[in-house]
């Protein structure tokens, strides 16, 4: 069904092509209108294949309640720093050797030989102090307006494990410039791994791969800081975004959904107008249900309601 | 949570999702001008501060007293609280993973329906507490300066001394002055030269009286210079 109109504008567009001269159209004019409609069938070919437009009408148009404020941007912050250090990582990989004779010395020729060497990885290094600071933010925000509450509890839990990756990646990109910092700090860190009980000593021995911090390490805490982890928190910063979408992000608690006040009526039109939105909603309709809750009738709708499951209709 | 109490949230998102805003372009306007502070805020940071390189890692050192990045100073700094070694694993792994098992099931014990932060004073304080300790902690490992530090101003002559003396972890144990172990295993050194003759230093520093260690590896000429930097301390 999808390719229908994408054939439609195939016929349409071989009209004007044929007649070109007699529409008055300059050749100029014919190929930009030509090229336009080729851009159609591009993005249609792509579009029925991938719903890509669904997903982004879906991801745009959708509504942020209302009173949503500047503590909603950390969030997107915190993400916008990740993909910060995922570009400046890969620069930097461009010059990086994991090898306990070269790691110290391509680090120097990157700081004070590459063009704009240092910034990048000034950019790497502070911004993943910045990174953790902002997560911890976005969480402190999450906590106290308690939005990790239903229907947002699986959300939370993504939350903690990236928050657990992104302490990961700070504690593996310390050995990897390999001077006296990284190597000790490393050395510290394996060993508090290891006191703890019953797997702590195989973690520390997994992370050390030899008896002690050395080639393997290097190559190891490497590997785990440019693909695995890395990769598990693009991914779950996907599962993370597919549920906020989906469930929505949540309205500052204080704020109510409120009902009209007849001392203030100037304040249920200006409510009421953005409010009648795509869907046709006006805010009397809205607020409706929000009046007529006597206990009897949220018994009521409680009961049709059924199990928790089913109720998660957003 | 109960179901009616969950059937009245989604209700009531419902007809505040309704009054609010379109993503785009009003959510999106204000994240784009957080991400550019943000971006902003790395830019000057990145020049101003720049991206140092200590020394070449060296495994034969064991004089190096590293330091953690500052966002772990506040696990680092629950170490030296606690003291006993017999507790060290609750401080490095069991407070930590006690911490974060809590974390994660937090929406499954915390289920009341109440979200104001001031109506539900418990999981308020409580953050607000853990949020004092983390800070507090952070701080305390900030300042306790490296171990490899002595701020102490001394005479150009014992500077050599002051140098062999801080790397080679006197600190650890002792005090001189603001820096080192306060309440340490070992004495307090800031006056360390109105005590003892110089003599009585260098042989102390080379054979190591009672628990502390020979530094008598250190070689004649650097223990010479560490007795001259102690017994300049009055």
């Amino acid at each position: 069904m999808k390719l229908l109109p994408t054939r439609k504008s195939k016929q349409s567009d071989a009209e004007p092509e044929a007649n070109g001269e007699d529409s008055g159209m300059s050749a100029r004019e014919l190929a930009v209108h030509h090229s336009t409609h080729k851009a159609q069938d591009v993005a249609g070919w792509v579009d029925s294949r991938t719903n890509a437009t669904g997903i982004y009408t879906a991801m745009l148009s959708r509504h942020v309640p209302k009173g949503t404020n500047w503590f909603y941007t950390l969030g997107s912050a915190t993400m916008f720093i990740f993909a910060m250090q995922a570009i400046t990582g890969v620069f930097l990989a461009m010059y990086y050797v994991p090898s306990i004779t070269q790691a110290y010395g391509s680090i120097t020729h990157l700081t004070n030989e590459v063009f704009m060497g240092e910034f990048v990885r000034g950019l790497h290094k502070w911004g993943a102090s910045l990174m953790i600071i902002l997560i911890f933010l976005h969480m402190g925000r999450t906590f106290f307006f308690g939005a990790y509450k239903y229907p947002r509890e699986l959300n939370w839990i993504i939350g903690v494990v990236l928050l657990i990756l992104t302490t990961v990646m700070g504690l593996t990109g310390y050995l990897l410039p390999f001077d006296q910092r990284s190597l000790w700090a490393t050395v510290v860190a394996n060993n508090i791994t290891g006191t703890g009980p019953i797997v702590g000593p195989y973690l520390a021995d997994f992370l050390r791969a030899g008896p002690e911090v050395g080639a393997t390490t290097l190559s190891r805490f490497y590997s785990l800081h440019m693909m695995v982890v890395p990769g598990l928190i693009a991914a779950l910063i996907g599962a993370h975004l597919f549920l906020v979408v989906k469930l929505g992000t949540t309205a500052p608690p204080w704020v109510r959904a409120g009902r009209p006040k007849g001392s203030r009526p100037s304040e249920t039109v200006e409510a009421g107008v953005p409010a009648t939105d795509g869907a046709g909603v006006t805010a009397e309709e809205a607020l409706a249900p929000a009046e007529v809750d006597s206990p009897a009738a949220v018994a009521d709708d409680a009961a049709e309601a059924g199990t928790d499951g089913e109720e998660v209709s957003s | 949570m109960n179901s009616r109490e969950k059937e009245e949230y989604l209700r009531e998102y419902e007809i505040l999702k309704k009054k609010g805003k379109p993503f785009f372009p009003y959510a999106i306007m204000k994240d784009s001008v957080m991400m550019l502070i943000v971006a902003a805020v790395m830019i000057v940071m990145s020049i101003v501060m720049g991206a140092e390189q200590g020394p070449k890692a060296d495994p034969t050192t064991t004089t190096y007293v590293p330091r953690p990045e500052w966002y772990f100073f506040y696990l680092f700094e629950l170490l030296r609280v606690i003291k006993p070694p017999e507790l060290t694993p609750i401080a490095t792994i069991g407070i930590p993973t006690i911490c974060m098992v809590l974390l994660l099931l937090l929406p499954f014990y915390d289920r009341g329906a109440e979200r104001i932060p001031w109506k539900r004073p418990i999981a308020s304080v409580t953050g607000i507490l853990v949020m004092i300790a983390m800070a507090y902690l952070t701080y305390m490992g900030a300042v306790a300066g490296s171990p490899t530090e002595i701020e102490k101003p001394t005479a150009s002559q014992y500077e050599a001394g002051k140098l062999i003396t801080a790397e080679s972890g006197c600190l650890a144990c002792h005090s001189i002055g603001e820096n080192g172990a306060h309440g340490g295993l070992g004495p307090d050194l800031t006056h360390i030269g109105a005590k003892l003759p110089r003599q009585a230093i260098k042989r102390s520093v080379a054979v190591g009286p009672g628990i502390m260690p020979s530094f008598d590896g250190l070689g004649e000429e650097n223990l010479n210079q560490v007795a001259d930097y102690l017994a300049s301390l009055d």
